[in-house]
Formats: C-alpha cells, structure tokens, sequence
C-alpha cells in the first residue's frame, strides 16, 4: 500500500471511510442532491462558495477559531499538536471536537497534516478578526514596525486596538468642521490603515498581530454557560394555557369584528392605522397588541385579502372551519402558523428608511429567515429539560456563539421570545409542554399537549339579575354565536360576562326573533332562574317594538300586476314557496329569495331577483369570503434531512462512479454520460496545476463532435486554451461544449488503490 | 384543572361564583387587591386597577400574595402576561418614599436610581423638588407635600408617605361606651386607619361612619377638625359625639353659614370653606386657627374640588376619610387616594346586614300607566320637559297613597326631586314637606316628631340625599330623581337602611310611569340596585296587593311545591 499522503482534496476523499462520507453529505446536505456521480464531483461541488458559506454558516465560535488558526498559519498544512499550541487556553475535547467537526464537513482536510481548501480559505474573510495582509492591501508597511506604533499618541493607538479586536474594518469619521484630522485619518496618512472602500479602512494583519501580542487568536472562544433560570412546569403549563385561551379568544373576537365590518387594504398592502385603531378600540388592546393579533390571524390562514373588489381583509373560509373546532385544534393552528410563518409582526410601526411607519399585514414585513431563526432559538430552549430555560439576553447570546457568522440575523429574536410567550409556547423562559408538542411534532403535536389543560366548552349560562349574562367558560360556538345577536359582550377571556339591554332585546327582535323565543331561549340557556326584571325588559322592549311592524321575512314577490300576484298565491304548485300577500301588489315569504324563485321557476313563471335596490340580479348575493391560501406544501424552507438509506444510496452511487472513472483512465476516452461540468473543471484545473495534457471530448460550433489531446494552458471565463497537439496549434475551447475529459496516461499506481 | 370560584378576564375584572364553597376563602384573598364593582346574586365582579394594587401594597400585601390569590381560586389558567402586569403595577409603589431627614427635611428618596432621574426630569414633578443631596434622594420643599403626592401619581409613580405627622394641641377625648359598644367592624375600621395613619374608611350607610370617627378621635386624643356636607349633617355629628364621647357641648364647636365658632372640636361644613368672595376663600384661616391633630372628611365621594386643594397643605396631619362608596361620579378617586389616603377598611353593604347591623331591604319598582291625556301631554312635550311631565304626572298619586296603606304602622318617606310635585303630595298625603328652603330649626322640629312617631309620613325633597339620620325610617317612596344617579340613589337607600329597633325589613318604593323617560332612568337605577345585590321587583300598579292580600307586604310565601 502506498504510505504517501493523499495530495488533493478529492484523493483524501476517497481514503474516508464509507461512514465518513455519510456523515459528511448528512452536515452538507447541499452537495449531496442531486447525488454526485463521483468523488471528483463531490470535491468540486463542495468547492462551490455557497455551499461553503452555509457549512461555515452552522459552525460555532469555537469551531472556527479552530479553523482560523489553520487559515492564519504561514504553512499550506498545518498538524493537530501545531494548533493546540496555539491555542493554549482552549481545553482538548473542545480542540478535538472542532477539528471533528471541520474534518467531517471536508472544510479542513488531510490526516496528519491539515489543510484548508482555498474556496473556504476565501469565505473566511477576516480569519480570527484579522484583516488582510498588508500586501494584499498594497501597504507598504515602515520596516521598524514597533517602533512605528511606540510614536503614535493615545487617541490613535485606541483607534488600531479598536480594529485589532474583533473587526478589521471600520467606519472612517466624516472630517470634522474645524478641518481637524481624525486619529483615523492620521492613521491612513501614516499608512498604518488601508482605505478599501469611499467610506471603510482595514487595518493590515501583522498591525493587528502585533498589538495581540501573545494570543494573536484573540481569547478563546468557548460555550457561554449562562445561569438555568427553572420554573415549576406544572405552572408553567397553567400559565401557558392562560395565554393560549386569551390569543384564541381575542383572534375569535378579532374576527368577529372584521366578519362585520372588513378592514379596508391599503394600496401598499397591509391594514391602515384608522383599521387598526378601530379594532384595538373594539378589542379593548393596545394597537400593537392589535397589530399582533392580525398577523397571527393572518399566517394562520384565518384572515386574508377578498371582497367583491379584492379590497377588504376578511376571515377566510378557513375561519369557519376554526371556529367549529375545539380550543387546543384552534391554539395548534395559530401556533404552528406563527412558527412557520415568514412574517415578522414585531416589525409593525417601525420606521422604514423613507421615515414611514410599516403597517399591519404589510408585505415588507416578510423576511424569510424568520421560521428558521424562530426555529433555532426554540430548539435551543428545548434542548434544557422541562421545567428549565433561559433568559432571552442568554439565549440570544448563547445563539451568537453557535452562529457567529449569523449573528446580524438573531436582531429578530427577542421579539420573537414575546411572541412566543404571548402565544404560551415559551412562558418566563421556559418551553411548555405544549411548545414542545409544537416543535417536535407540529400542529397535532401542540393540539395533543395542551388539549387536557384547556376548559371544556360550557353550554350554558348564569342569568343575573342586573341583566348579565356570565358564560362560565368558554361557549360552545353555537350558543355563542346566538348571544351575540341577543346580549352585548362587556368583558372577555376566561368567561365572557354579556349584557342584555334594551338595544341588545331590540337587535335580536330586528333579527327575527319574537318575545316569546327569547323567553324560551333564556329559560333553555340559564343555569340560574330567569329574573324577573329579564322578562319584563323582554316584554318591554317587545311591546315597544310591535307598534311598528318590523318583522322578518326571507324574501318577497312583488308585481304591479295585481292579477298574476293572485294567480300565484292561489296556483297550487307555487305553494311549497309558502307565499302569503302582505300588502296589495306584495307577497312575501319565509323561504329564502333562491327557493322561491326556484318554485316559481318549476311552476312555471318567469321571475326575477332583484337587489333591494330594484335591479335585477341573477342570483343572491352569498357571504362574503376571501378565497385562503390553497393548502399546498410546507412553506419552511428547511430542507428535510438526508435518511441513513439516502446517504448509503449516494455513497454507493459515489463509489461506483469512482471506479469507473478511474477503469477509464489511459483509454481512449468516450463522451461518458453523466460526467459534471464541475467535475470536469476540477479535472481540467489539475490538469492545467500538473502540466499534464488531457484528453478532450469537443462539439464545435457546427455540431461535430471530435476527441482530441490538448496541453491546457489556462482556464478563464469559460474558456479553456491550450496547445492541441494532433493539430498543431493552439486553440481555445468553450468549456460548455466540452463533453469528456481524461488525463493521459497518469496515475496507473492511483488506480490500484480506489478499485 | 381546578375547580376554583374565580373566572380572570382578560380586561383585569374578576369573577367569583358566590356559591361556590370557596367563595369566601376567595373573597377574602382578593378583597385587599380588587375593588368589588357589582355583587348581584350570583357572581360578584371585583376590578383590578392599578390603585387597588396599590391600596393592596400600601396595607403591606405583596405582589406574591396577589399573584398566589389569583392563581390558587382561578378555575381557567391565568394568562401570565396578566400576572406579569400586576406584579409590575404593584411594583411601582414603594420605589419612592417620602421620610423626614434630620438635617434636610422633608426628603424623597428611591430604591432605584432610574425612577429618582425619571421624576426629577418630569415637568410637573420637578418645580416641586429642591436640591439634589446624592443620586438616591432630593429635598422636597415641605409645603409641596401634597401636590407632590398627587403628582407623582399621575405619572405612576405613587409615593409611600413616611413622612409622619404632627400629634397636634392635646384634648382629652374618650369614648363613653356605658350603654352601647363599638362593633367589631368598627373597630376594625379604626385601628385600620389608625395604622396606616391616614386614609379612607368606606362603611355603607346607616353602618354607623360617626363613631368610626369618634373612635378615632378618642384614639388621636387632640384637636380635631371634622369637615362635613352641610349644617344638618353637622349638628347630628354634634349630638352623636356629646351621646357617645366625654366631649361636652362647649367643646365643640359649629363653624357654618350661621355661627362661626372654633374650638377644640370644629366641625364646619364644606360649603362654608369653600364660599368665595371677591374671589378669596375667606375661611382658609380655619385651617391654622387651631394645631388640629386629626382632621374628618365626612362623605369623601362628595368632597368638593378646592378642599383637594386645601387639603394638599395639610399632610402633616392625620386624615381620615369616611364614605360609602369610593366610587365619584367625577373620576377623582386618584386624589382620593394621593392627598386622604388609600383605603384603610372595607366592608360590603351585604356582609354588614348579614351581620344584622342594616336592616335588609326589598326593593319595588311600581309602575303606572299614564292615562291618556299624560301620554298625549309627554308624547308632544319638548324633550327637556319629558322628564318632568313623566315624573310627576298626577296618575302617580293614588299608586303612592295605596304604596303607603301597605305599611300604615311604618314611618315612611316620600322623596321627590320637583317642588310642586312635593307640595302637591304634601297636601293630598297630609304630610309635611321639608324642603331647601326649610330652616334647619324647623327641620330640626319635624325631625324630631317624625322619630318620635308623632308624624308618620314626611314628604322631603332632595335634601334628604345627604347625611340626616331618621332612625326609624322603613319605608321610602321615590316619585322622581335626578335621572338616575347612582350616588343619589345609594343614599336614598341608606334612608331606609338603619337598622329597626325590631329588625324588620325595609321596603324601597320606586313609583315609575311605564313606557316614558321615567322608567329608563329606572333602569340604570334597577341595574345599580341588582348589583348592589338587593333583590328588586317589578310589579304594575294594579297587581299592588293591599296587606293580607296575596302578594301583599306581609305574604309569607308557600314553598311552591
């Protein structure tokens, strides 16, 4: 067996264990779909920037100290005792555990020397907070460095420690007035500072070597382990189930109001303030409490964009389906469309850059890292055993260190800890159970969790004799649904204290109902005896009422044709349309205006609808209701993970390809289907790296296809140039009509080793 | 779950089931922290507002206990954002402290920096500071006591005011209890007030409010300053005091419209305090003409503006309000709490009359059909005059006169808001009528004949809304009011509500005319009296039943099965 060290990437690749790779497409997901055909490929694919970006992207802050430390050594290669000793203060197993994880995820590679790929070389782009060197900076740097820096006063000496720390690069100060310079600028003139752009300097790393003195990695960058602050679940769980009757409670009133009167969409999208003070007014809230409860009710799918004009936000027909269902069905909805949604209802009255305040449902409200944030600082809450959490200070900076290259994303995360708590999926820091549920089995997860602590609908209520109304508890919908057309609602939340008034008496008579249903109805409903006062507001208000005939009626026929209206009311067919004449010229009925028009129609008259306006309509108006957002897939744009039988496919795949590509080396090269252009880049920039001459499968611009043996020269734009040999000369081939490399007669001894 | 008597909502109201075996332990825990707003039969609501926390915290309950209350006796979770609130409003007392300094004087002082900064920068806060002595406290001028206190309220920072008191000129006062004995709520009451030093006792009416000041007189031993609402309330705390304490008739003096005396024990009238001329009050000097150690607000609902005013000088002494109810139609109840005092003692009108010290009462609401020619006069009338037509419209009489043959051997009023109406009653009733322009002399004389049972019916007129004191009264007959007022009518009810020697029950008439303006306003008054708990009927004039008649005064019920 050949003892040489593997020299580039894909070779070391092909010497880690089946397992290895495994675990490397399951922390790389991206390269892994659709499966690379080879190891070749898979090296070039995880040479990708943005695949790179996004495996730096998940590491924590010690990580990728670990890693800077190989991207700052002087050396390509770098051995395990070599960074230990540079990081002194860092204990082993965190050491190891780092390496592990750069190794796993092929950002460091090699076994006894490690090396770091150049693409991730190039995403690091300040490795340890350092900047650029100064000749990458075109500095020329005075050569009595110490001396140099010994001179310079205090106010400048501030400003290079200032961007030794963490950041290399600042904000160069405007001129002051007086025409005085800056420390900043002082810098710049001396050439301690580089400017990179109009309005940044960076400041050279041996600069900033120098001033970290001994710890030039800066200090190390272990876990944060912030204080456990620990609730007793059980009250946890009450105070959950607290929250979670008070949000469904006031998005059920919520709706209610905008099922009455919809709130009106602004051009620019969204609610508008006057909407929005009129429903905190209704709600009895604040008008963020307000704006809070629209957007819960609108990623949950209960309220949306409809009306004839597809101008109004009205609940959806989702919301008819919600109001049926029970509690815990109507927490879990809100809850999981609050964890996936891609709005941010905390950003509602900020000002935007233009000054103007954004409104409730806006569009630009959307931001679609949000589920994943929302997402992340949850599951760190659930990774501490029930009953425990953290602060949300703790837990936004415990998130910083698992992704500091994230950091500018976590801004949102407080916001979303109060919209958790509101919600009862996090209450004083702690996850409940049913936030829990919620996580790690969705919508049902959090129905089953919190389903035993919510009251059971009641079906009745106390009868006062100050004429209120108490429903001990929340109402069944339809009982509910009633009183709100004979009783006015005077406080909400854990019971509902309605008001029967003279208004309230009258509302429900206008509604249809006579004295009588309504005695009947209080009787039914009250726990309590009716009190006498009760019935004696209903007689009141009855008789009242009864001078001027309202009543209520479905529809109406009506005709200046005396003649025919007789006939009808006497024709025998049309009876089922149960037609009585109330006035000369006017008939009505109790049926609603489409079955008695269906009934003339069979009977064989040719009436029309007409809107109470006297046009003609075709048919009655329905409800309104806005149309949803279909059900379709799930919006989160978390990938799903890689199955073990997934990743086993692919390696296998993997593998496979490998050998053939290797079988095929030295042959005469066929156009091999499959083969990857990032493969064969990979192949051409080695070739071009060793000076080897490759083997070309070509189309050209005609369409005839041709092999040839070029000695490639050099790879830019898209264009590969090289001397081809069989011909003489040298010539430049567009990579994208290239169809099959392979290097010539190289490598027979590497061949042995993969088969 | 539990099965608590409790219900939280969301708008900070509490409901208790009064049923529930619970209820009491309940009540009991949630009286100090929430003010009790409605106690019909079934499910009392109590209000949580940021003063009752605070009345709570200045009693020494805590935020802990407040939350565990609500928490123990809720039968649905409680939201935690809920709790979180009241923990932050209960927080906010305390944070500040007025105390005197030995070297500075008067001296506001923080726990917390940030809260000292914040008031200090506050407009209205900052005139009345001087000078900053470290980052923890800042002189306050003395004379700035009160509107200071007041102040900091409004922006919701209440102060707690350490700052004592000053024991006033010495008189020797006792309570002369030979043949009667304080009750225990009674005294409850003033050794509440008397440890908190200054506040506010709300008793219901006919609870007996006068010897809760008295025992606080005698308690504070000095001079004493009693503030009451008009000249008759004044000379009944006169004859109460020289009854029940050793303080003789020299002693105290009257300072009203007619006699100006001062002496050790002054009681004066707000009236008096508050007339103006050329602008000026011109009895301010009342205030300093004496060291006064105690001073008494009677009726503390009532308490007319400039006596705020006034009273923000005087927080160097002790303050003792007294009220039914801390409830003003005016929406001061903050200056109530920031220049009286916060609430001291509390007890609901119901829990006293269970104990038997006010007579229970049945309210009746008789209602009368206008004959036609009324109801063509109200339905053309102007609707200022609508009212007046609907109230005194003469079908009312005979109703009235038939309500009295009920009770024959009770002593009855007839109260009334319009003149002529009272007159015209007066008359057909053969009853006198007290009215404003009465003198006090004369009130005095049928005030007297009427407790003696020599006259058995008064017709009174709106005088009769504050403090006389009719012992025997048991049956009261109201023919017209002022559209409604809830003051208006708790008074009216206390008319009725001293206990009978015999411990018979009161009986609250309400003549309405059906259908018109009259028996709207009857409305809010139903909805009032309901929620104070009392029962309340409707009977139509004709189904009046005379005694011994079915459904008559005296019908005792048959179980109905």
């Amino acid at each position: 067996m050949p003892t040489d060290p593997p020299a580039t990437l894909a070779a070391w690749l092909r010497t880690r264990s089946d397992e290895q790779l495994s675990a490397l497409l399951a922390a790389r997901p991206d390269v892994a779909r659709p499966a690379p055909s080879d190891v070749v490929a898979l090296a070039s694919r995880l040479a990708v920037p943005v695949s790179v970006d996004r495996a730096l992207d998940e590491l924590d802050a010690a990580t990728l100290q670990v890693l800077d430390v190989v991207l700052l050594a002087p050396t390509d290669g770098v051995a395990p005792d070599a960074i230990a000793a540079a990081l002194p203060d860092v204990p082993v197993e965190v050491l190891t555990a780092g390496l592990e994880r750069l190794t796993t995820r092929a950002l460091l590679w090699g076994d006894d020397v490690l090396r770091a790929p150049d693409p991730v070389r190039r995403a690091v782009r300040h490795p340890a907070g350092l900047g650029r060197r100064a000749s990458e900076l075109r500095l020329a740097l005075p050569g009595d460095l110490e001396a140099t820096l010994a001179e310079l006063d205090a106010e400048e000496r501030g400003v290079l420690e200032r961007l030794a720390g963490e950041r290399p690069v600042g904000h160069l100060p405007d001129i002051p007035s007086d025409g005085g310079r800056t420390p900043a600028r002082r810098l710049l003139t001396a050439g301690l500072l580089a400017r990179i752009d109009a309005l940044n300097v960076e400041l050279p790393r041996e600069i900033g070597l120098h001033l970290r003195g001994d710890a030039p990695f800066g200090p190390p960058r272990l876990r944060p382990e912030p204080a456990v602050t620990a609730h007793e679940q059980g009250s946890v769980d009450r105070r959950a189930a607290g929250a979670a009757l008070e949000s469904v409670g006031k998005v059920g009133e919520l709706l209610g109001i905008l099922e009455e009167e919809p709130a009106g969409l602004l051009r620019s999208g969204g609610v508008g303030v006057r909407d929005q003070k009129r429903l905190a007014r209704e709600l009895h809230v604040g008008e963020p409490d307000a704006a809070w409860l629209l957007e819960l009710a609108y990623t949950a799918g209960l309220l949306d964009v409809g009306g004839p004009h597809r101008d109004e936000w009205l609940p959806t027909r989702g919301y008819d389906i919600w109001r049926e269902q029970d509690l815990a069905d109507r927490w879990a909805t809100l809850a999981a469309g609050w964890l996936t949604g891609v709005r941010l209802p905390s950003l509602v009255g900020q000002r935007d850059v233009a000054g103007k305040a954004v409104n409730p449902l806006s569009p630009d409200l959307v931001r679609h890292t949000a589920p994943a944030i929302r997402r992340s600082a949850l599951a760190v809450l659930a990774e501490y055993p029930p009953g425990s959490g953290l602060a949300p200070d703790d837990l936004v900076s415990l998130l910083r260190w698992r992704t500091p290259r994230r950091a500018d994303r976590l801004a949102p995360v407080p916001a979303m800890l109060a919209e958790a708590a509101r919600l009862g999926v996090v209450v004083g820091g702690v996850l409940s159970t049913a936030g829990r549920g919620l996580l790690a089995h969705g919508e049902d997860g959090a129905a089953m969790s919190i389903r035993g602590l919510l009251p059971a609908p009641v079906d009745h209520v106390l009868a006062q004799p100050d004429l209120s109304l108490i429903a001990p508890g929340p109402l069944v919908s339809e009982l509910a649904d009633t009183l709100a057309v004979v009783a006015d609602v005077e406080s909400s939340g854990g019971a509902t204290v309605f008001r029967v008034s003279e208004a309230s008496v009258r509302r429900a008579l206008d509604h249809g109902w006579s004295a009588s249903d309504l005695h009947d109805f209080f009787t039914r409903v009250s726990r309590t005896p009716v009190p006498q006062a009760l019935d004696y507001l209903v007689d009141d208000v009855a008789r009242q009422h009864g001078r001027l005939r309202v009543g209520s009626i479905e529809s109406y026929v009506r005709s200046d044709d005396h003649g025919l209206l007789s006939q009808v009311l006497n024709d025998r067919r049309a009876a089922s349309a149960e037609l009585r004449r109330l006035a000369p010229g006017v008939l009505v009925s109790g049926l609603g205006a489409d079955e008695v028009l269906t009934v003339l129609r069979d009977a064989g008259y040719a009436p029309a609808g007409e809107n109470p306006g006297g046009a003609v309509l075709t048919r009655p108006a329905a409800r309104p209701r806005a149309a949803g957002r279909r059900p379709g897939s799930d919006p989160s744009p978390a990938a799903r993970p890689l199955t073990a039988p997934e990743l086993a496919a692919t390696v296998r795949e993997m593998r496979a390809g490998d050998a053939a590509l290797s079988a095929r080396r030295g042959t005469a090269v066929r156009s091999v289907p499959g083969v990857t252009t990032a493969s064969t880049l990979e192949l051409l920039s080695r070739a071009i790296g060793a000076g080897l001459p490759v083997w070309l499968g070509y189309v050209d611009a005609q369409g005839s296809g041709s092999q040839r043996v070029v000695q490639p020269v050099s790879l830019v734009g898209g264009f590969l140039s090289g001397y081809d040999e069989r011909r003489g000369e040298n010539a430049t081939f567009a990579v994208h009509r290239i169809t099959s490399v392979a290097l010539v007669e190289q490598g027979a001894e590497d061949a042995g080793r993969t088969a | 779950m539990s099965d608590g008597p409790l219900i939280v909502q969301s708008d900070k109201t509490l409901l208790l089931e009064v049923d529930h075996p619970l209820a009491k332990e309940c009540r009991a825990a949630i009286a100090p922290f929430a003010e009790l707003e409605r106690s019909p039969e079934h499910v009392h609501t109590y209000r949580v507002t940021p003063l009752a926390l605070w009345n709570a915290r200045a009693a020494g309950h805590d935020a802990e206990q407040v939350v565990d209350a609500l928490v123990r006796f809720s039968r649905y979770p409680v939201p935690h954002a809920l709790l979180v609130d009241v923990a932050d409003t209960m927080d906010r007392f305390g944070r500040l402290t007025l105390a005197q300094n030995p070297v500075h004087g008067l001296v506001l002082t923080s726990s917390d920096r940030a809260v000292l900064e914040e008031v200090v920068r506050s407009k209205r806060v900052a005139p009345m500071l001087g000078a900053r002595i470290d980052a923890d406290s800042v002189v306050v001028h003395a004379s700035e006591r009160g509107r200071l206190k007041q102040a900091l309220l409004k922006i919701g920072w209440p102060a707690e005011d350490l700052a004592g008191y000053v024991d006033g000129a010495a008189h020797p006062i006792e309570l002369d209890q030979s043949n009667w004995h304080l009750r225990d709520y009674q005294q409850q009451a003033v050794d509440g007030f008397w440890a908190g030093g200054s506040g506010v006792v709300v008793l219901p009416c006919g609870a007996g409010k006068t010897l809760v000041g008295a025992a606080a007189m005698a308690e504070a031993k000095a001079t004493t300053l009693i503030l009451v609402t008009n000249t008759v309330a004044g000379r009944q705390w006169k004859r109460e005091l020289i009854a029940r304490t050793s303080l003789t008739e020299e002693e105290i003096g009257e300072y009203s419209g007619e006699r100006k005396e001062i002496r050790p024990v002054t009681i004066a009238t707000y009236q008096v305090i508050t007339t103006r001329r050329k602008g000026e009050y011109r009895h301010l000097d009342l205030f300093d003409a004496q060291d006064w150690g105690l001073i008494v607000y009677d009726e503390v609902h009532l308490l007319p503006a400039p006596i705020f005013r006034l009273t923000a000088d005087l927080q160097s002494r002790r303050r003792l309000g007294l009220t039914a109810t801390l409830v003003r139609e005016d929406g001061r109840e903050d200056d109530v709490f920031s220049l009286i005092g916060p609430k001291r003692y509390d007890a609901p009108w119901r829990d006293i009359e269970a104990q038997g010290y006010i007579a229970p009462a049945e309210c009746i609401e008789v209602r009368v059909s206008l004959d036609d020619e009324e109801r063509m006069t109200y339905a053309v009338a102007e609707p200022e005059e609508r009212y007046r037509i609907a109230a005194t419209a003469a079908s009312k009489l005979p109703v009235i006169r038939r309500v009295l043959e009920r009770h024959p051997d009770e002593p009855s009023l007839v109260i009334g808001a319009y003149l002529d109406q009272l007159d015209e009653l007066g008359r057909a009733l053969d009853a006198p009528v007290i009215q404003g322009s009465t003198t006090n002399r004369e009130r005095e004389k049928l005030f007297d004949a009427f407790r003696a049972g020599e006259i058995r019916t008064l017709v009174v007129s709106k005088v009769a809304n504050f403090s006389i004191d009719l012992p025997e009264a048991a049956v009261a007959v109201q023919v017209s009011g002022t559209f409604g007022s809830r003051q208006e009518e708790a008074q009216r009810l206390g008319r009725v509500l001293r206990p009978k020697a015999d411990g018979r029950q009161a009986h609250f008439y309400t003549v309405v005319s059906r259908d018109t303006l009259d028996s709207e306003y009857a409305a809010h008054r139903q909805r009032f009296l309901a929620e104070q708990g009392y029962a309340y009927t409707i009977v139509d004039a004709a189904d009046l039943a005379g005694p011994g008649e079915v459904n008559g005064p005296d019908w005792v019920d048959e179980p109905a099965d």
